[in-house]
């Protein structure tokens, strides 16, 4: 479990997280969902120590992160980060090298799975098939957390559906990821959980089924209350 | 087998009363086998744990049976699988009877209207299936 206890961050004079509360499952996919600048990846990045914090606590598996801890947690950025002169065989190659909690076996069946062409380079990829690359390198780790800023966003319909494909298959297997979004639209069943952010604060927490049997809402009707209030 | 999700309801719901149309449809059989947790999350693009929830459920009214390391499979037991088809009967007829009771039809005409109505539905249905 990861567990993200009373965070707060300022840059400057402005609060970009406050007073921050919540908890992602192994087994679950918890989704963090605000438009754009609301805290999301500043969460994210701080639940991977990559940017400190000033007050709070975060524990993964009861323990704070550290460095040793990036064998089991993995963080996949919004864009690509490896070498655009790279193919995405060799990239595929530089994963199995310098990672030595890599699983080429899935790899290769998230490679199949995507129809990705290991020929080409990186950096000519369309954009569906470089968030697909740029998925494969994060979900070929065998990690029991990954975390992924916005997956789903800026990329064409038929990509949106082959990657909400990779959510409920068993490449995902029971581990527990954290995705953001600001874009809902037809992956709400996708998830257990949905956080909604605004202004660095939490605003509402629930389990998506829940809302749906206790209120007959969809988190699209709950975006709507919340943020045109 | 399409499932289109209805973001209001609950997903697990959706998915046990998808299934007991396919019974009634007589789609599925008993005693057949139905698709694993996983599978059917990939095929309706739902949470593996909505699908998970679907089935403890369908265990639960005695609709599937699930022996360990088996995939589950349709009950044999064939009064449960005549209620589910009266079930289904009777919800529809409760809904349909509620929202025609407000204009006040008299029973008879009103019979005398569904019978023509669905005949003519069920011609078009099969006309549109030879096609």
């Amino acid at each position: 479990m990861i567990k993200v206890s009373n965070v707060s961050k300022k840059f400057g004079r402005k609060h970009v997280l406050r007073n921050i509360n919540f908890t992602a499952n192994k087994g679950e996919i918890t989704c963090l969902i605000g438009i754009n600048g609301v805290g999301k990846s500043t969460t994210m990045k701080a639940i991977m120590g990559l940017t400190p914090i000033d007050q709070g606590e975060i524990l993964i598996d009861e323990k704070k992160i550290h460095h040793s801890m990036y064998e089991n947690i993995t963080f996949i950025p919004d864009t690509l980060t490896m070498l655009p002169s790279f193919t995405v065989g060799e990239a595929i190659q530089f994963m199995e090298d310098f990672y030595v909690n890599w699983n080429q076996e899935r790899a290769k069946e998230l490679l199949g799975f995507f129809r990705l062409n290991l020929d080409e380079k990186l950096g000519e990829l369309s954009k569906g098939n470089a968030a697909k690359a740029n998925l494969l390198f994060g979900l070929g780790l065998d990690v029991d957390y990954v975390l992924m800023d916005e997956p789903f966003s800026g990329i064409d319909m038929f990509s949106r559906e082959q990657i909400a494909k990779v959510f409920t298959s068993h490449l995902i297997e029971d581990r527990g990821v954290i995705i953001t979004t600001h874009e809902i639209n037809d992956i709400e069943h996708l998830l257990d959980k949905a956080i909604l952010l605004d202004n660095g604060e939490i605003l509402k927490e629930f389990y998506t089924e829940e809302l749906r049997s206790e209120e007959g809402k969809s988190v699209i009707d709950v975006m709507r209350e919340v943020y045109q209030s | 087998m399409e499932f289109i999700v209805n973001n209001r309801e609950p997903v697990y719901l959706q998915v046990v009363r998808h299934f007991k149309q396919q019974i009634a449809k007589r789609l599925l059989e008993a005693g057949q086998e139905i698709p694993s947790r996983r599978e059917l999350a990939v095929q309706f693009n739902i949470n593996p744990n909505t699908v998970q929830k679907a089935y403890k459920e369908m265990e639960e009214q005695g609709l599937i049976t699930t022996e360990k390391n088996y995939p589950s499979k349709i009950t044999t037991d064939v009064e449960i699988l005549k209620g589910i088809r009266n079930e289904l009967i009777m919800e529809a007829v409760n809904e349909f009877v509620d929202s025609i009771k407000v204009i006040n039809v008299p029973v008879e005409e009103l019979l005398e209207m569904v019978k023509k109505n669905y005949e003519l539905k069920q011609t078009n249905h099969e006309e549109g299936e030879s096609k």
